[in-house]
């Protein structure tokens, strides 16, 4: 079982700095996801399927509880809260004034964090042994790139194993399963790319076909799919943080897909040298 | 010649993000720090519930919204609200203007956040003491 952590924003009282502090703590150690009150309330379908799939944790700064309150409204059930104030409360002590936090009230959530986790056994995250394989062994890695150098800027393309079309979204193919993302070239044009809206799990893409879509501070982008298939995996870690798109583009898939049409699809596509080429030509008529 | 009692400092919730961070810690230096006289923050899941008190705080004070990212969950949530967004801010556009920086990560800034954070909350500082003269801030 998997969880999630919704905590209060708390940001004008130190009780709320301490809930926001043990919703990280959890996140670094159990690998729950954090849930952000401010976004569940505006777009709760963004985290439709975190709360339908996880067990949610709740942490309230005061007695306000802000963070209960917004999870009642999505009517999700509640694995376990907690209430700072509470909890400082039992121990006899109080906060320090600040909003920034002391020693003593990070030691305060490291002991909350710890709490919950042992009340809910949760899995540490998964680490791998000496010799094991990794996981995601059959999606090397690109190793070796051809460098488009245009006035000041450099373009990264792998020089093999990707394959893109023209619209600057490439997949990586590796026996019936392809992944899908955005070339250097596309990733330096956006910009700072700040949300990714994966596609659904189970949808059914032709080739061409918006595959989810991409924000920057500069544009809006639909992801088109260079390949068809149906969606079998989300690359979470992406939607999460959307700027690791900016720092390695070709290691930030978006959607895993089970192709249906490879070869066909393969014919429309281009690779690694040929997309430098057109990738040199776009920079030159810019 | 003072004009306003408080300008509201709003970032975003951000939890976990090292944009979220930095824009809760630019506003923290404007509050604590820079303007600590002029301002005072307002914490965002409290206004996007309703509270009472909070409501009636962003609706009477001109605000200054410091957001992560183009989603601008402060900006927007105190314009729903009824407030006056009389400034926004936004760290991604901070960010883009120093390429290449190491910030930080959603608990800990480098000293690359801190400086971009110290840069936006002395933008905002300067803008919140202008209103609180009456001044307009483009």
């Amino acid at each position: 079982m998997n969880y999630a952590i919704l905590a209060c924003t708390g940001l004008d009282k130190p009780e709320g700095s301490v809930a926001r502090e043990v919703a990280i703590r959890l996140a670094e150690t159990t690998g729950a996801k954090i849930i952000c009150p401010v976004a569940l309330n505006r777009t709760p379908a963004r985290y439709k399927r975190a709360l339908a799939e996880n067990r949610l944790i709740v942490v309230d700064g005061c007695a306000t509880k802000c963070a209960s309150k917004l999870a009642a409204a999505t009517g999700t059930k509640v694995a376990q809260k907690v209430l700072v104030s509470d909890v400082v409360k039992a121990a006899g002590s109080a906060l320090d004034p600040g909003l920034r936090l002391g020693p003593g009230a990070l030691e305060l959530a490291r002991k909350m964090a710890d709490g919950i986790s042992e009340n809910e056994a949760f899995t540490p995250k998964k680490t791998r042994r000496a010799g094991e394989a990794p996981a995601e062994m059959e999606f090397e890695a690109a190793s070796d790139h051809v460098v488009v150098v245009h006035d000041k800027y450099e373009f990264r393309i792998p020089a093999t194993g990707y394959y893109f079309n023209a619209n600057d979204v490439w997949a990586q193919v590796a026996g019936t399963r392809a992944r899908v993302g955005i070339s250097d070239y596309l990733q330096q044009r956006l910009t700072d790319i700040t949300y990714v809206d994966p596609p659904e799990i189970g949808a059914t893409v032709a080739q061409f076909d918006e595959l989810g879509a991409i924000e920057s501070t500069k544009a809006a982008f639909d992801v088109i799919s260079p390949v068809s298939g149906v969606v079998v995996r989300v690359n979470e870690a992406v939607a999460d943080a959307p700027e690791s798109i900016n720092e390695d583009p070709y290691g930030s898939w978006i959607a895993e897909l089970d192709l249906t049409a490879w070869d066909e699809d393969r014919a429309l596509l281009v690779d690694g040298p040929a997309y430098a080429a057109d990738v040199e030509r776009k920079a030159a008529e810019e | 010649m003072r004009t306003r009692d408080m300008v509201l400092v709003i970032p975003c919730s951000g939890v976990g993000k090292v944009h979220g961070l930095i824009s809760r810690e630019s506003a923290y230096l404007v509050t604590d720090e820079l303007a600590p006289e002029d301002t005072d923050v307002v914490c965002l899941a409290l206004l996007v519930r309703e509270d009472e008190e909070t409501l009636a705080k962003v609706r009477a004070c001109p605000c200054i919204t410091i957001d992560g990212c183009a989603k601008a969950c402060a900006q927007r949530n105190v314009e729903i609200a009824g407030g006056q967004v009389a400034k926004a801010f936004q760290v991604a556009k901070a960010l883009g203007s120093h390429r290449g920086i190491q910030p930080g990560t959603g608990s800990d800034l480098t000293e690359e956040g801190w400086a971009v954070s110290r840069e936006i909350a002395e933008a905002v500082a300067e803008d919140a003491v202008r209103l609180c003269q009456g001044e307009e801030v483009a």
